[in-house]
């Protein structure tokens, strides 16, 4: 990369100008007068120099004619910066240590941000197309290109084949999901779980019965012939696909997308990323390739599930609690599966009355206990009454199948990985499997529980304030999401984590629950932090897809995969050669991914193994997904230490006055402070009080707003544009 | 609302809140007051052009986007529909594999015999040496229908990669253009075009591989390497004859501005260079069956003059509209019993629905060389103006009327043609408003008339929600910089006219897609018979609406260039 010796000579002056000139990364808008600036700016200047230099006249950077080549400058020779060269910097020149952490001060770190900006380090297509919809005064049209694409994708993905075409005589779960429209169209609710069981029996909960009841509904409208009761089992006409693809996009228009909309613009994780930033999340997580095979290809209705999950999480959020408590019981009311997030939410409502104390909590729990029961009762109505249990039986029994074996194919999670080298069904017995498997799950995902509970028992009470709002209503604490929020999602994650490596009977489908949250944060994150949630997002997406690569292929949408995938990670500007501190982890496994691809394609496995490749897949991915566990626990460790203790002021809020927002004093306790999450310089004035207790007061006295603590409130999450 | 977000965004900043205060306050005191008022003028037009980092292999980053979005999108449509056309590109590839050159255009195992020029038999003969490899039974010419996962991979993989053709041409159209931020537009739309994957990827045929080479030949002529784009355009003649149709603009603008000086003295030497070059290549090209003597079977393999007036489905052309014409008369005739001669075999025609040859029943019938003689009367025309004109951009815009008008009026014109209009005129389109109001038109109603080609519900939604990202993407941006408001009173109304056509089509996909559901449910109950007797209705309206606006397009591009001064 060569350059002309002008812009050589330009550097060099630069920098032998430092803190003389302006920095050129960071023009100023205006244009100053040369004269003036050159004597002004040595003011400016730290370092004395003997004689006072005079800068050469440079124009204003938008006119400078080779700014664009300069810009153009990202090889080894970084773009002149304001800070002098040193070795500490980790942009300047020395390339002497190399191996030192080059996050050293917060001033660097920016710098070296800057930097990459300019390089274009952090560009995607994404970017680069939302930039560019703006730019040409498109802004308005990019929501609904974003869906025209993601509906292009999806329709383009379902004229591949589905699960089970063509395989008679039981076909695949596209047949199942088919027979549910039939059943529960044709048959009276009481039949719904106990139809000929055998082919395709019904076993999701209510919500996704009625769902194919208004599916079949609209297609008997439409073609009796497709919903037809028992003549229709196995139709494979090209119109009953169409319409079986249309349901899918159809529920996922109304559902998944919607909630996704909510969640970019309105979550409080999302709160201070740019419109732009937002658009390309939305994007990322829109087209994301494996929900995008699993359901437009495969053929299922995980969006839906995930949608309603996605939507409770968006209410808790915002404080909706008991809304959220509504979505997330239909959610397990659409399949069982959300039952993965269970503990996590439980512990986030739990933790959330804790905090509210004696009363409100009391109170909250109630409400969110009374919601949920009511929302399963409505749910379960037309098996509960004439004859309240032996109605019930046959549902409950169909949705928790636990006379199955212990893991089903070959999925990647710990006991199909582990089966390699010990035989688990040769050593237990069948009876204790599942005790087994039990009880590991539920050790797995103590710790998301314990991060959710932790804080809120040390803290019990801490949110029992009732503040007012602007127009001075009383407001209640219920209606703001508790401190713990800002855990919630790597909670979720964890937890369907914990569920999806050590429960009994998962199906390798089964990691988009976990993929969800973890997809969510990586879009709510900034793609610069090394190691942070955007890369493990984009390498447990990468792996997941790959764990379902035996499943894809068996339906014939290996084109799809391949298609998607490159797709998808070139449009988010997945790199994995850029530096970053998993670079050499992600790189091992992509490669270890590759090899097994090329090698299935060459390399007939001996008949002594036929599974010899589903089980390499499932070994591998196992591996990732459990140092994803690992991952987790770190990164709750780092958010719980960030958001500090929530210990309750020494002054019992209950017993102060309402204080008014216009009340100079600024009382900490009432002004949310204790509600809020802090950032970690907070978190470290909070650590500080717990070890010198004789100190506590004074610091506490003192609002955090004086003691230069920056107050990043959760309490209120705006829609802010 | 605001208050108290504008209270919180103040506590996070306090302490660096101080010192942007100085510095703000401060430096627009010494800033020129003029730059003050009107920063605009200061920045005027020297902002630097949009830098693009030279990404991988020196393609740069938003090359690389395009080309990636385009191929997994045509990746994912390996499984759709695909046309009769697909078994007769196989044949051939089978045909070309496992005969001697001798029986190429003898062969009638399939019905779909080798009707293209010899160029594109050899190009079959490469793409069949692969194939052999990946599966034999691909190319055994007794193998009638062989349709297996490894012929489509293949075959749709080869139209993939034999398109990247087109990609660098389209690439290397951008240096040297006049306005290089809407060429870029135009390439990419190019590339991205909803007709090259309705009719390429979809429908399957080779177009984005020839029409490749039509652009290579015109960007020789614009870098006036004239030679070049003579034979490059030989050479395309030998692959797909169709091409013939644009011809005439080709023969005029080298005659004239290569074999001649620009005072109208000849040049000899480029004269003969020129029809050397271009003898030379029709010689590789039919120079083997000239020797074996096979050059007229050759020639009634590639000119069946047996076909009708118009396609199965009415290509939107001016036929379409007389046509129709034809069909409201009969109906009025029958209704009002007037004593007209009716031909009964027009009337036949006219139950036939849409397919076979057309008849008309009460106009009289139009002959072959009725077309061809309207054809070149319009060609003339604008070939006139060429020869006055030689420049580059005139010789652009007289490539695509003339390409227009074989289309408009041409005997048994297939709506695929449509492509030889839409690729040239977009080279165009970027010139003013004028020409892009045009191309607006004509990309529209030419896109949609294409639609009917897939008429299989999965790929309704496909080509259309494609097309209409297109729009979005490619016309939008387009129309906000080019952009001008009409001057006249009647340039207003017929700016409103043309706006509310565009808005037209809404309805009409409306319709067509509405319409078979409603004829299905009304035909299963007594009296919706009428409805289902009319099941081509939709394509009639179809043609005749996208009629409208290609042949408005048409009137107008000709006016425009008419009187365009060069």
């Amino acid at each position: 990369m060569s350059e002309p010796s002008s812009i050589r000579q330009r550097r060099a002056s630069n920098l032998a100008l430092n803190g003389v000139s302006f920095p050129a990364t960071r023009p100023s808008p205006i244009p100053r007068p040369t004269s003036l600036a050159s004597v002004q700016s040595t003011n400016y200047s730290d370092t004395d120099h003997s004689e006072i230099l005079s800068p050469t006249p440079r124009r204003h950077y938008l006119l400078q004619q080779q700014s664009s080549q300069w810009l153009q400058t990202t090889g080894t020779i970084s773009p002149p910066l304001s800070r002098p060269s040193s070795p500490l910097n980790p942009n300047s020149t020395h390339r002497t240590h190399r191996k030192q952490k080059p996050s050293l001060s917060f001033s660097s770190l920016a710098e070296r941000h800057k930097a990459q900006k300019v390089a274009g380090i952090n560009s995607s297509l994404a970017r680069r197309w939302v930039r560019w919809m703006h730019r040409n005064r498109l802004k308005q049209y990019v929501l609904p290109c974003q869906m025209l694409c993601a509906i292009w994708l999806k329709w383009a993905i379902g004229l591949g084949s589905y699960s089970g075409q063509n395989t008679p005589p039981m076909y695949g779960d596209y047949e199942a999901q088919r027979h549910w429209l039939e059943i529960t169209y044709h048959l009276p609710v009481r039949q719904w779980y106990t139809y000929d069981l055998p082919y395709w029996g019904l076993d999701y909960p209510p919500l996704t019965a009625y769902v194919s009841w208004i599916c079949g509904y609209v297609a008997n409208m439409i073609n009796p012939a497709w919903v037809a009761l028992d003549v229709s089992r196995g139709i494979e006409t090209p119109t009953s696909k169409i319409y079986m693809r249309f349901t899918v996009l159809a529920l996922d228009l109304l559902i998944y997308v919607p909630s996704l909309w909510h969640f970019i613009n309105y979550s409080p994780l999302l709160r201070f990323r740019s419109p732009r930033a937002r658009q390309v999340a939305f994007l990322t997580v829109l087209i994301q390739p494996a929900l995008l095979l699993i359901d437009s290809g495969h053929f299922q209705y995980n969006s839906v599930m995930l949608g309603l999950t996605l939507q409770a999480f968006n209410f808790f959020g915002q404080g909706q609690d008991l809304l959220g408590a509504l979505f997330f019981v239909a959610s397990l009311g659409f399949k069982q599966m959300a039952l993965y997030y269970s503990p996590a939410v439980f512990s986030y409502l739990l933790g959330k009355c804790l905090l509210l104390g004696w009363k409100a909590g009391t109170k909250h729990l109630i409400l969110i206990g009374l919601t949920t029961v009511s929302t399963f009762v409505l749910l379960f109505l037309p098996f509960l009454y004439p004859a309240f249990p032996t109605h019930l039986i046959p549902p409950v029994q169909r949705i928790f199948p636990f006379a199955r074996g212990l893991f089903e194919d070959k999925v990647a999670n710990f006991w199909c990985a582990s089966n390699v080298v010990f035989k688990w069904n040769n050593h237990f017995r069948p009876s204790v499997l599942p005790k087994l498997a039990t009880g590991l799950t539920a050790f797995a995902f103590l710790p998301s529980m314990w991060a959710l509970l932790g804080p809120a028992i040390s803290g019990f009470g801490s949110m029992d304030a009732n503040t007012n709002d602007e127009k001075g209503h009383e407001k209640s604490q219920s209606r703001v999401p508790a401190p713990t929020f800002s855990l919630l999602g790597h909670a979720l994650f964890q937890c369907s984590l914990s569920f999806f490596l050590f429960s009994f009977q998962v199906h390798e489908k089964s990691i988009l629950v976990p993929l969800l949250p973890i997809t969510i944060l990586m879009a709510a994150s900034a793609p610069t932090v090394e190691g942070g949630d955007w890369e493990w997002g984009v390498l447990l997406n990468n792996v997941a897809c790959f764990s379902m690569w035996p499943l894809l292929k068996k339906d014939g949408l290996s084109v799809q995969y391949i298609a998607l995938v490159l797709l998808w990670n070139y449009g988010i500007g997945h790199n994995p050669l850029r530096q970053s501190a998993l670079k050499y982890f992600t790189n091992s496994i992509y490669f270890a991914i590759l090899v097994l691809h090329c090698a299935e394609l060459v390399y007939v496995p001996p008949s002594r193994y036929p599974d010899l490749f589903p089980v390499l897949n499932a070994v591998l991915c196992a591996g990732v997904f459990g140092i994803a566990y690992l991952w987790s626990l770190k990164r709750l460790v780092e958010l719980s230490w960030a958001m500090g203790s929530l210990r309750k002021p020494t002054v019992h809020a209950s017993t102060s006055k309402i204080p008014r927002p216009d009340q100079p004093t600024g009382d900490v306790r009432s002004n949310g402070s204790a509600s809020n999450v802090r950032e970690p310089t907070a978190s470290l004035s909070s650590s500080l009080r717990k070890r010198n207790p004789v100190n506590r007061h004074t610091v506490e006295g003192a609002p955090l707003e004086q003691q230069g603590v920056n107050v990043v409130d959760l309490s209120e999450p705006s829609g802010a544009k | 609302m605001s208050s108290p977000k504008h209270s919180k965004r103040q506590s996070l900043t306090i302490s660096p809140a101080s010192s942007l205060r100085i510095r703000t306050t401060s430096i627009p005191a010494k800033v020129p007051l003029d730059q003050l008022l009107n920063p605009e003028t200061t920045r005027s037009s020297t902002i630097p052009e949009e830098t693009k980092p030279t990404g991988w292999l020196g393609i740069s980053n938003i090359e690389w986007d395009i080309l990636v979005v385009a191929t997994a999108a045509k990746l994912l449509l390996f499984p759709a529909y695909r046309s009769t056309d697909f078994e007769v590109h196989r044949n051939w590839m089978a045909l070309t594999n496992s005969l001697p050159v001798s029986k190429w255009y003898y062969e009638a195992t399939s019905e779909w015999t080798l009707d293209y020029p010899p160029f594109f038999a050899y190009f079959e003969y490469l793409l069949s040496i692969p194939a052999r490899f990946i599966d034999p039974k691909m190319v055994d010419v007794k193998n009638l229908g062989y349709d297996a996962w490894s012929v489509v991979a293949y075959q749709r993989t080869t139209v993939i990669l034999s398109e990247l053709v087109m990609a660098l041409a389209l690439r290397s159209f951008i240096p040297g253009s006049v306005n290089p931020r809407i060429q870029r537009i135009i390439s990419a739309s190019l590339f991205l075009h909803p007709g090259f994957l309705i009719v390429d990827h979809i429908h399957f045929q080779y177009n984005g591989f020839m029409f490749g080479i039509l652009l290579w030949s015109i960007l020789m002529a614009r870098n006036d390497k004239k030679l070049l784009s003579g034979i490059l355009f030989a050479v395309l003649l030998n692959f797909k004859h169709i091409y013939m149709y644009i011809a005439p603009a080709y023969f005029v603008y080298l005659l004239r501005s290569y074999c001649m000086t620009p005072s109208g003295a000849i040049q000899f030497a480029n004269f003969v260079s020129l029809a050397q070059g271009v003898l030379a290549v029709f010689a590789v090209s039919f120079g083997p069956f000239a020797i074996m003597g096979q050059i007229p079977q050759v020639l009634s393999r590639l000119f069946p003059f047996t076909r009708g007036l118009n396609h199965a489905y009415w290509a939107p052309n001016a036929w379409a509209l007389v046509t129709t014409v034809d069909r409201v008369l009969l109906q009025l005739v029958k209704l009002r019993g007037l004593q007209v001669q009716v031909d009964a075999s027009g009337v036949e025609s006219t139950s036939r629905g849409l397919v076979g040859d057309t008849v008309f029943a009460v106009l009289p019938n139009i002959k072959p060389i009725h077309t061809f003689a309207i054809t070149i009367a319009f060609q003339m025309i604008f070939l006139v103006k060429l020869w006055r004109n030689p420049t580059y951009k005139s010789f652009v815009t007289a490539l695509t009327l003339c390409g227009y008008a074989s289309f408009l009026f041409g005997w048994h014109v297939h709506e695929k043609a449509i492509l030889l209009v839409l690729v040239p005129l977009s080279l165009i389109a970027g010139e003013r408003h004028g020409y892009f109001r045009i191309f607006t038109l004509a990309s529209v109603s030419g896109i949609f008339s294409l639609f009917p080609l897939l008429f299989t519900p999965a790929e309704s939604i496909i080509k259309v929600v494609y097309s209409l990202l297109w729009f979005f993407v490619v016309i939008l941006p387009m129309s906000k910089q080019l952009y001008e408001f009409p001057t006249t009173p009647i340039g207003v109304v017929i700016d409103f006219l043309e706006r509310g056509y565009l808005y037209g089509f809404v309805l009409l996909q409306a319709f067509t897609s509405l319409y078979p559901v409603v004829a299905a449910r009304s035909s299963a109950t007594a009296n919706g018979d009428s409805l289902a007797r009319l099941e081509f209705l939709p394509l009639m309206i179809t043609s005749v609406y996208c009629a409208l606006g290609v042949i408005w397009a048409f009137v107008k591009l000709s006016v425009l260039y008419l009187r365009e001064k060069f």
